[in-house]
Protein backbone atom coordinates (compact mmCIF):
# COMPACT_ATOMS: atom_id res chain seq x y z
CA UNK A 1 0.00 0.00 0.00
CA UNK A 2 2.83 2.26 0.94
CA UNK A 3 4.58 1.49 -2.34
CA UNK A 4 1.43 2.08 -4.34
CA UNK A 5 0.93 5.46 -2.67
CA UNK A 6 4.50 6.43 -3.43
CA UNK A 7 4.15 5.41 -7.05
CA UNK A 8 0.84 7.20 -7.35
CA UNK A 9 2.34 10.41 -5.94
CA UNK A 10 5.33 10.20 -8.25
CA UNK A 11 3.13 9.48 -11.26
CA UNK A 12 0.75 12.34 -10.48
CA UNK A 13 3.56 14.81 -9.97
CA UNK A 14 5.16 13.69 -13.22
CA UNK A 15 1.95 14.24 -15.12
CA UNK A 16 1.41 17.62 -13.48
CA UNK A 17 4.95 18.66 -14.43
CA UNK A 18 4.40 17.59 -18.00
CA UNK A 19 1.13 19.45 -18.23
CA UNK A 20 2.80 22.60 -16.97
CA UNK A 21 5.45 22.21 -19.68
CA UNK A 22 3.03 22.06 -22.57
CA UNK A 23 1.48 25.42 -23.37
CA UNK A 24 -1.32 24.20 -25.62
CA UNK A 25 -2.66 21.62 -23.20
CA UNK A 26 -4.96 23.84 -21.08
CA UNK A 27 -8.51 22.64 -21.43
CA UNK A 28 -9.81 25.46 -23.64
CA UNK A 29 -7.05 24.85 -26.20
CA UNK A 30 -7.70 21.16 -26.68
CA UNK A 31 -10.49 21.63 -29.25
CA UNK A 32 -8.15 23.80 -31.36
CA UNK A 33 -5.44 21.21 -31.34
CA UNK A 34 -8.00 18.59 -32.23
CA UNK A 35 -9.15 20.71 -35.13
CA UNK A 36 -5.62 20.89 -36.50
CA UNK A 37 -5.27 17.16 -36.20
CA UNK A 38 -8.54 16.59 -37.98
CA UNK A 39 -7.71 18.93 -40.85
CA UNK A 40 -4.25 17.45 -41.26
CA UNK A 41 -5.53 13.93 -41.33
CA UNK A 42 -8.13 14.83 -43.94
CA UNK A 43 -5.60 16.76 -46.00
CA UNK A 44 -3.17 13.89 -46.04
CA UNK A 45 -5.87 11.33 -46.64
CA UNK A 46 -7.03 13.11 -49.79
CA UNK A 47 -3.49 13.20 -51.09
CA UNK A 48 -2.05 16.06 -53.06
CA UNK A 49 -5.29 17.68 -54.00
CA UNK A 50 -4.78 21.39 -54.10
CA UNK A 51 -8.24 22.11 -52.81
CA UNK A 52 -7.65 20.02 -49.74
CA UNK A 53 -4.27 21.55 -49.09
CA UNK A 54 -5.78 24.96 -49.50
CA UNK A 55 -8.44 24.05 -46.98
CA UNK A 56 -5.75 22.85 -44.65
CA UNK A 57 -3.77 26.01 -45.17
CA UNK A 58 -6.75 28.15 -44.43
CA UNK A 59 -7.68 26.22 -41.31
CA UNK A 60 -4.07 26.14 -40.19
CA UNK A 61 -3.66 29.85 -40.68
CA UNK A 62 -6.88 30.52 -38.80
CA UNK A 63 -5.74 28.35 -35.92
CA UNK A 64 -2.37 29.98 -35.94
CA UNK A 65 -3.72 33.45 -35.73
CA UNK A 66 -5.93 32.37 -32.88
CA UNK A 67 -3.17 30.73 -31.00
CA UNK A 68 -0.09 32.82 -31.45
CA UNK A 69 0.55 36.50 -31.19
CA UNK A 70 3.12 36.15 -33.93
CA UNK A 71 0.47 35.10 -36.39
CA UNK A 72 -1.65 38.08 -35.42
CA UNK A 73 1.30 40.32 -36.08
CA UNK A 74 1.73 38.68 -39.43
CA UNK A 75 -1.86 39.30 -40.32
CA UNK A 76 -1.54 42.92 -39.30
CA UNK A 77 1.58 43.29 -41.38
CA UNK A 78 -0.19 41.68 -44.28
CA UNK A 79 -3.00 44.18 -44.11
CA UNK A 80 -0.60 47.04 -43.71
CA UNK A 81 1.65 46.20 -46.59
CA UNK A 82 -0.69 45.44 -49.41
CA UNK A 83 0.91 42.40 -50.90
CA UNK A 84 1.79 42.50 -54.54
CA UNK A 85 -0.24 39.47 -55.40
CA UNK A 86 -3.28 40.69 -53.58
CA UNK A 87 -3.06 43.97 -55.38
CA UNK A 88 -2.77 42.28 -58.69
CA UNK A 89 -5.85 40.25 -57.97
CA UNK A 90 -7.69 43.40 -57.00
CA UNK A 91 -6.49 45.22 -60.08
CA UNK A 92 -7.56 42.32 -62.19
CA UNK A 93 -11.02 42.37 -60.73
CA UNK A 94 -11.20 46.04 -61.39
CA UNK A 95 -10.01 45.47 -64.91
CA UNK A 96 -12.51 42.72 -65.42
CA UNK A 97 -15.24 44.97 -64.12
CA UNK A 98 -14.18 47.59 -66.62
CA UNK A 99 -14.20 45.14 -69.46
CA UNK A 100 -17.85 44.52 -68.83
CA UNK A 101 -20.12 47.11 -70.44
CA UNK A 102 -20.83 49.32 -67.46
CA UNK A 103 -24.28 50.58 -66.70
CA UNK A 104 -23.26 54.11 -67.52
CA UNK A 105 -25.33 57.07 -66.50
CA UNK A 106 -28.15 57.77 -68.92
CA UNK A 107 -26.78 60.21 -71.41
CA UNK A 108 -30.07 61.47 -72.63
CA UNK A 109 -30.00 64.65 -74.62
CA UNK A 110 -29.84 67.78 -72.55
CA UNK A 111 -29.06 66.16 -69.20
CA UNK A 112 -25.70 67.43 -67.99
CA UNK A 113 -23.69 64.89 -66.02
CA UNK A 114 -21.54 65.85 -63.05
CA UNK A 115 -17.96 66.64 -64.04
CA UNK A 116 -15.76 63.59 -63.85
CA UNK A 117 -18.45 61.08 -64.78
CA UNK A 118 -16.96 58.12 -66.61
CA UNK A 119 -18.67 56.45 -69.54
CA UNK A 120 -17.41 53.46 -71.53
CA UNK A 121 -18.47 54.91 -74.86
CA UNK A 122 -19.50 58.27 -76.21
CA UNK A 123 -23.19 58.80 -76.84
CA UNK A 124 -24.12 59.19 -80.47
CA UNK A 125 -23.81 62.39 -82.45
CA UNK A 126 -20.78 63.94 -80.77
CA UNK A 127 -18.83 66.76 -82.34
CA UNK A 128 -15.13 66.94 -81.55
CA UNK A 129 -13.26 70.13 -80.81
CA UNK A 130 -9.58 70.47 -79.96
CA UNK A 131 -8.95 72.78 -77.03
CA UNK A 132 -5.33 73.40 -76.10
CA UNK A 133 -4.14 70.20 -77.73
CA UNK A 134 -6.82 68.09 -76.09
CA UNK A 135 -9.73 66.71 -78.05
CA UNK A 136 -13.12 67.37 -76.48
CA UNK A 137 -16.33 65.75 -77.61
CA UNK A 138 -19.60 67.57 -77.20
CA UNK A 139 -22.88 65.73 -77.13
CA UNK A 140 -26.02 65.54 -75.05
CA UNK A 141 -25.17 68.73 -73.21
CA UNK A 142 -21.81 67.39 -72.00
CA UNK A 143 -18.18 67.80 -72.94
CA UNK A 144 -16.20 64.55 -72.83
CA UNK A 145 -12.48 63.87 -72.90
CA UNK A 146 -10.83 60.51 -73.65
CA UNK A 147 -8.74 59.00 -70.82
CA UNK A 148 -7.13 55.68 -69.94
CA UNK A 149 -8.74 54.14 -66.91
CA UNK A 150 -6.20 51.43 -66.27
CA UNK A 151 -5.70 49.80 -69.66
CA UNK A 152 -9.14 50.77 -70.88
CA UNK A 153 -10.07 53.78 -72.97
CA UNK A 154 -13.05 55.57 -71.41
CA UNK A 155 -14.58 59.01 -71.63
CA UNK A 156 -14.92 61.40 -68.76
CA UNK A 157 -17.07 64.51 -68.60
CA UNK A 158 -14.89 67.62 -68.44
CA UNK A 159 -14.86 71.35 -68.79
CA UNK A 160 -12.79 72.57 -71.76
CA UNK B 1 3.12 -9.13 -3.13
CA UNK B 2 2.62 -10.43 -6.63
CA UNK B 3 -0.56 -8.44 -6.96
CA UNK B 4 1.21 -5.28 -5.78
CA UNK B 5 4.00 -5.79 -8.29
CA UNK B 6 1.57 -6.15 -11.16
CA UNK B 7 -0.23 -2.97 -10.07
CA UNK B 8 3.08 -1.11 -9.94
CA UNK B 9 3.91 -2.32 -13.41
CA UNK B 10 0.56 -1.17 -14.68
CA UNK B 11 1.05 2.31 -13.21
CA UNK B 12 4.51 2.59 -14.68
CA UNK B 13 3.14 1.52 -18.03
CA UNK B 14 0.36 4.10 -17.90
CA UNK B 15 2.75 6.86 -16.89
CA UNK B 16 5.15 5.88 -19.66
CA UNK B 17 2.36 5.88 -22.22
CA UNK B 18 1.07 9.25 -21.10
CA UNK B 19 4.55 10.74 -21.24
CA UNK B 20 5.19 9.26 -24.65
CA UNK B 21 1.95 10.47 -26.11
CA UNK B 22 2.38 13.93 -24.65
CA UNK B 23 5.89 14.40 -25.98
CA UNK B 24 4.92 12.92 -29.31
CA UNK B 25 1.91 15.20 -29.53
CA UNK B 26 3.88 18.31 -28.66
CA UNK B 27 6.44 17.57 -31.37
CA UNK B 28 3.78 16.81 -33.94
CA UNK B 29 1.78 19.98 -33.32
CA UNK B 30 4.92 22.06 -33.25
CA UNK B 31 6.04 20.67 -36.58
CA UNK B 32 2.68 21.34 -38.21
CA UNK B 33 2.29 24.90 -36.96
CA UNK B 34 4.86 26.07 -39.51
CA UNK B 35 3.84 24.02 -42.52
CA UNK B 36 6.28 25.50 -45.00
CA UNK B 37 8.05 22.93 -47.11
CA UNK B 38 11.64 24.20 -47.28
CA UNK B 39 12.04 22.49 -50.64
CA UNK B 40 9.18 24.53 -52.13
CA UNK B 41 10.74 27.66 -50.70
CA UNK B 42 14.09 26.68 -52.18
CA UNK B 43 12.68 26.22 -55.68
CA UNK B 44 10.90 29.58 -55.48
CA UNK B 45 14.13 31.23 -54.38
CA UNK B 46 16.05 29.58 -57.21
CA UNK B 47 13.52 30.99 -59.66
CA UNK B 48 13.45 34.53 -58.25
CA UNK B 49 17.25 34.61 -57.93
CA UNK B 50 17.65 33.49 -61.52
CA UNK B 51 15.07 35.94 -62.86
CA UNK B 52 16.58 38.71 -60.72
CA UNK B 53 20.02 37.97 -62.13
CA UNK B 54 18.89 38.42 -65.73
CA UNK B 55 19.81 41.78 -67.17
CA UNK B 56 17.57 41.45 -70.17
CA UNK B 57 14.82 39.06 -71.05
CA UNK B 58 11.70 38.78 -73.11
CA UNK B 59 8.72 36.49 -72.88
CA UNK B 60 5.19 35.97 -74.02
CA UNK B 61 2.43 36.11 -71.42
CA UNK B 62 -1.15 34.94 -71.55
CA UNK B 63 -3.11 36.43 -68.67
CA UNK B 64 -6.55 35.07 -67.80
CA UNK B 65 -8.71 37.18 -65.52
CA UNK B 66 -11.58 35.26 -64.06
CA UNK B 67 -14.79 37.09 -63.38
CA UNK B 68 -18.13 36.23 -61.92
CA UNK B 69 -21.05 37.89 -63.66
CA UNK B 70 -23.98 39.14 -61.66
CA UNK B 71 -25.93 36.34 -63.30
CA UNK B 72 -23.67 33.89 -61.49
CA UNK B 73 -21.79 32.76 -64.59
CA UNK B 74 -18.06 32.42 -64.44
CA UNK B 75 -16.21 33.91 -67.39
CA UNK B 76 -12.58 34.55 -68.35
CA UNK B 77 -10.97 37.55 -69.95
CA UNK B 78 -7.75 36.83 -71.80
CA UNK B 79 -4.93 39.21 -72.52
CA UNK B 80 -1.83 38.17 -74.43
CA UNK B 81 1.28 40.27 -74.33
CA UNK B 82 4.89 40.24 -75.41
CA UNK B 83 7.08 41.70 -72.71
CA UNK B 84 10.70 42.78 -73.01
CA UNK B 85 12.64 44.03 -70.03
CA UNK B 86 16.08 45.53 -69.70
CA UNK B 87 17.10 46.18 -66.13
CA UNK B 88 17.23 48.51 -64.39
CA UNK B 89 14.87 50.90 -66.17
CA UNK B 90 13.47 49.80 -69.50
CA UNK B 91 10.34 47.83 -70.27
CA UNK B 92 7.95 47.36 -73.14
CA UNK B 93 4.77 45.32 -73.15
CA UNK B 94 2.70 44.79 -76.28
CA UNK B 95 -0.83 43.57 -76.06
CA UNK B 96 -2.16 42.08 -79.23
CA UNK B 97 -5.64 40.76 -79.58
CA UNK B 98 -8.58 40.74 -81.91
CA UNK B 99 -9.99 43.93 -80.52
CA UNK B 100 -7.15 45.59 -78.71
CA UNK B 101 -3.71 46.63 -79.80
CA UNK B 102 -1.86 48.35 -77.03
CA UNK B 103 1.76 49.00 -76.17
CA UNK B 104 3.22 50.10 -72.88
CA UNK B 105 6.58 51.87 -73.02
CA UNK B 106 8.95 52.71 -70.22
CA UNK B 107 12.38 54.18 -70.90
CA UNK B 108 13.50 55.15 -67.39
CA UNK B 109 12.15 58.69 -67.67
CA UNK B 110 8.58 58.45 -68.80
CA UNK B 111 5.91 55.87 -69.39
CA UNK B 112 3.45 55.76 -72.25
CA UNK B 113 0.38 53.70 -72.97
CA UNK B 114 -0.35 53.72 -76.66
CA UNK B 115 -3.50 52.27 -78.13
CA UNK B 116 -2.86 51.66 -81.79
CA UNK B 117 -6.41 50.56 -82.46
CA UNK B 118 -7.90 53.67 -80.90
CA UNK B 119 -5.11 55.99 -82.07
CA UNK B 120 -4.52 57.59 -78.68
CA UNK B 121 -1.64 57.63 -76.21
CA UNK B 122 -0.97 58.92 -72.71
CA UNK B 123 2.48 59.82 -71.43
CA UNK B 124 3.53 60.55 -67.87
CA UNK B 125 6.81 61.14 -66.09
CA UNK B 126 7.90 57.86 -64.52
CA UNK B 127 10.07 56.79 -61.60
CA UNK B 128 13.66 55.68 -62.18
CA UNK B 129 13.53 51.91 -61.78
CA UNK B 130 11.36 49.07 -63.01
CA UNK B 131 10.40 48.21 -59.42
CA UNK B 132 9.16 51.74 -58.71
CA UNK B 133 7.51 51.88 -62.11
CA UNK B 134 5.53 48.70 -61.44
CA UNK B 135 4.35 50.07 -58.10
CA UNK B 136 3.38 53.38 -59.67
CA UNK B 137 1.67 51.89 -62.70
CA UNK B 138 -0.40 49.56 -60.58
CA UNK B 139 -1.25 51.82 -57.68
CA UNK B 140 -1.67 55.22 -59.32
CA UNK B 141 -2.68 54.36 -62.85
CA UNK B 142 -4.36 50.98 -62.39
CA UNK B 143 -2.36 49.38 -65.19
CA UNK B 144 -1.81 45.65 -65.35
CA UNK B 145 1.67 44.58 -66.30
CA UNK B 146 1.73 40.81 -66.73
CA UNK B 147 3.64 38.72 -64.18
CA UNK B 148 5.07 41.85 -62.60
CA UNK B 149 5.12 40.16 -59.16
CA UNK B 150 7.93 37.93 -60.37
CA UNK B 151 9.94 40.70 -62.01
CA UNK B 152 10.77 42.62 -58.84
CA UNK B 153 14.40 42.25 -57.80
CA UNK B 154 13.26 41.41 -54.27
CA UNK B 155 10.47 39.17 -55.58
CA UNK B 156 11.32 36.39 -53.14
CA UNK B 157 10.79 38.59 -50.08
CA UNK B 158 7.60 40.03 -51.56
CA UNK B 159 6.19 36.65 -52.43
CA UNK B 160 7.14 34.92 -49.19
CA UNK B 161 5.87 37.74 -46.99
CA UNK B 162 3.34 36.34 -44.51
CA UNK B 163 3.35 32.95 -46.22
CA UNK B 164 2.21 30.34 -43.72
CA UNK B 165 1.86 27.35 -45.99
CA UNK B 166 4.05 26.12 -48.80
CA UNK B 167 4.18 22.80 -50.55
CA UNK B 168 5.28 21.09 -53.75
CA UNK B 169 2.13 19.89 -55.45
CA UNK B 170 3.96 17.81 -58.02
CA UNK B 171 5.29 18.01 -61.56
CA UNK B 172 3.56 19.39 -64.63
CA UNK B 173 4.44 20.23 -68.19
CA UNK B 174 3.65 23.85 -69.07
CA UNK B 175 4.28 25.17 -72.59
CA UNK B 176 6.24 21.98 -73.26
CA UNK B 177 8.56 22.47 -70.28
CA UNK B 178 8.67 20.16 -67.28
CA UNK B 179 8.04 22.19 -64.15
CA UNK B 180 7.77 21.87 -60.40
CA UNK B 181 4.31 22.93 -59.30
CA UNK B 182 4.42 24.92 -56.05
CA UNK B 183 1.61 26.16 -53.84
CA UNK B 184 1.96 28.98 -51.33
CA UNK B 185 -0.62 30.49 -49.05
CA UNK B 186 -0.87 33.58 -46.95
CA UNK B 187 -3.83 35.24 -45.27
CA UNK B 188 -6.37 36.00 -47.99
CA UNK B 189 -4.29 34.89 -50.96
CA UNK B 190 -3.03 31.64 -52.45
CA UNK B 191 -0.56 31.55 -55.25
CA UNK B 192 0.83 28.77 -57.38
CA UNK B 193 4.02 28.92 -59.38
CA UNK B 194 5.29 26.46 -61.96
CA UNK B 195 9.09 26.61 -62.15
CA UNK B 196 11.11 24.86 -64.86
CA UNK B 197 13.40 22.07 -63.75
CA UNK B 198 17.05 22.16 -64.61
CA UNK B 199 19.57 24.87 -65.27
CA UNK B 200 17.15 27.66 -66.20
CA UNK B 201 14.58 27.83 -63.38
CA UNK B 202 12.17 30.16 -65.16
CA UNK B 203 8.53 30.53 -64.18
CA UNK B 204 6.08 29.15 -66.75
CA UNK B 205 2.82 29.70 -64.95
CA UNK B 206 1.66 31.85 -62.07
CA UNK B 207 -1.82 31.75 -60.55
CA UNK B 208 -3.01 34.09 -57.81
CA UNK B 209 -6.27 33.24 -56.09
CA UNK B 210 -8.13 35.69 -53.92
CA UNK B 211 -9.49 33.80 -50.93
CA UNK B 212 -11.22 36.76 -49.32
CA UNK B 213 -14.30 36.72 -51.52
CA UNK B 214 -16.40 33.56 -51.80
CA UNK B 215 -16.06 33.69 -55.60
CA UNK B 216 -12.36 32.75 -55.30
CA UNK B 217 -11.36 34.75 -58.33
CA UNK B 218 -8.02 33.86 -59.87
CA UNK B 219 -5.59 35.63 -62.13
CA UNK B 220 -3.56 33.16 -64.20
CA UNK B 221 -0.49 33.99 -66.22
CA UNK B 222 1.07 31.46 -68.54
CA UNK B 223 4.55 32.43 -69.62
CA UNK B 224 6.25 31.12 -72.73
CA UNK B 225 8.85 32.01 -75.36
CA UNK B 226 11.38 32.94 -72.71
CA UNK B 227 14.45 34.57 -74.19
CA UNK B 228 17.20 35.43 -71.72
CA UNK B 229 19.33 37.12 -74.39
CA UNK B 230 16.91 39.09 -76.55
CA UNK B 231 18.06 41.37 -79.36
CA UNK B 232 18.20 44.86 -77.91
CA UNK B 233 19.20 46.80 -81.00
CA UNK B 234 15.68 47.77 -82.00
CA UNK B 235 13.94 47.06 -78.71
CA UNK B 236 12.22 50.46 -78.83
CA UNK B 237 11.62 51.39 -75.22
CA UNK B 238 11.08 54.99 -76.21
CA UNK B 239 7.70 55.97 -77.56
CA UNK B 240 7.45 58.06 -80.69
CA UNK B 241 3.90 59.13 -81.43
CA UNK B 242 2.79 57.99 -84.88
CA UNK B 243 1.14 60.58 -87.09
CA UNK B 244 -2.54 61.11 -86.36
CA UNK B 245 -2.33 59.77 -82.81
CA UNK B 246 -3.88 61.98 -80.18
CA UNK B 247 -2.54 62.60 -76.69
CA UNK B 248 -4.85 61.85 -73.79
CA UNK B 249 -4.26 61.40 -70.06
CA UNK B 250 -4.61 58.72 -67.42
CA UNK B 251 -7.53 58.69 -65.04
CA UNK B 252 -5.68 58.36 -61.77
CA UNK B 253 -6.77 55.73 -59.33
CA UNK B 254 -6.09 57.80 -56.23
CA UNK B 255 -8.55 60.50 -57.31
CA UNK B 256 -12.11 59.81 -58.26
CA UNK B 257 -12.31 62.45 -60.94
CA UNK B 258 -10.09 63.97 -63.57
CA UNK B 259 -6.42 63.37 -64.15
CA UNK B 260 -3.30 64.93 -62.73
CA UNK B 261 -3.05 67.38 -65.57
Amino acid sequence: MNTMLKIAIVATSLIVMLIADIPFLPVQMVPDADAIFGVRRRAFATGVVVGASVGAARAASAEQSQQTAAAQQQAAAAQQQAAAAQQQAAAAQQQAALARPPAGPPAAAGTPLPLGSVVAALPGGCTSTPVGGVEYYYCGGNFYRAVFQGNTLVYVTAKP
Amino acid sequence: MNKGYSFTRRIILVVALVMLSLTGWSQLVHAQAASIDPQAEKILRRMTDYLGSLKQFSLRTQVTLEDLLDSGHRIDYDISANVIISRPNQLRAERRGDVIEQTFYYDGKSLTLHSGSEKVYATEPAPGTIEELLDYARESLGLIIPASDLVYRNAFQLLMQDVNFATIVGKAVISGVKCDHLLFSRPGVDFQVWVAEGGRPLPYKYVVTDRVTPARISVSTVMSNWNVAPAMANAGFKFVAPKGTKPITFLRQDKSSGSSR
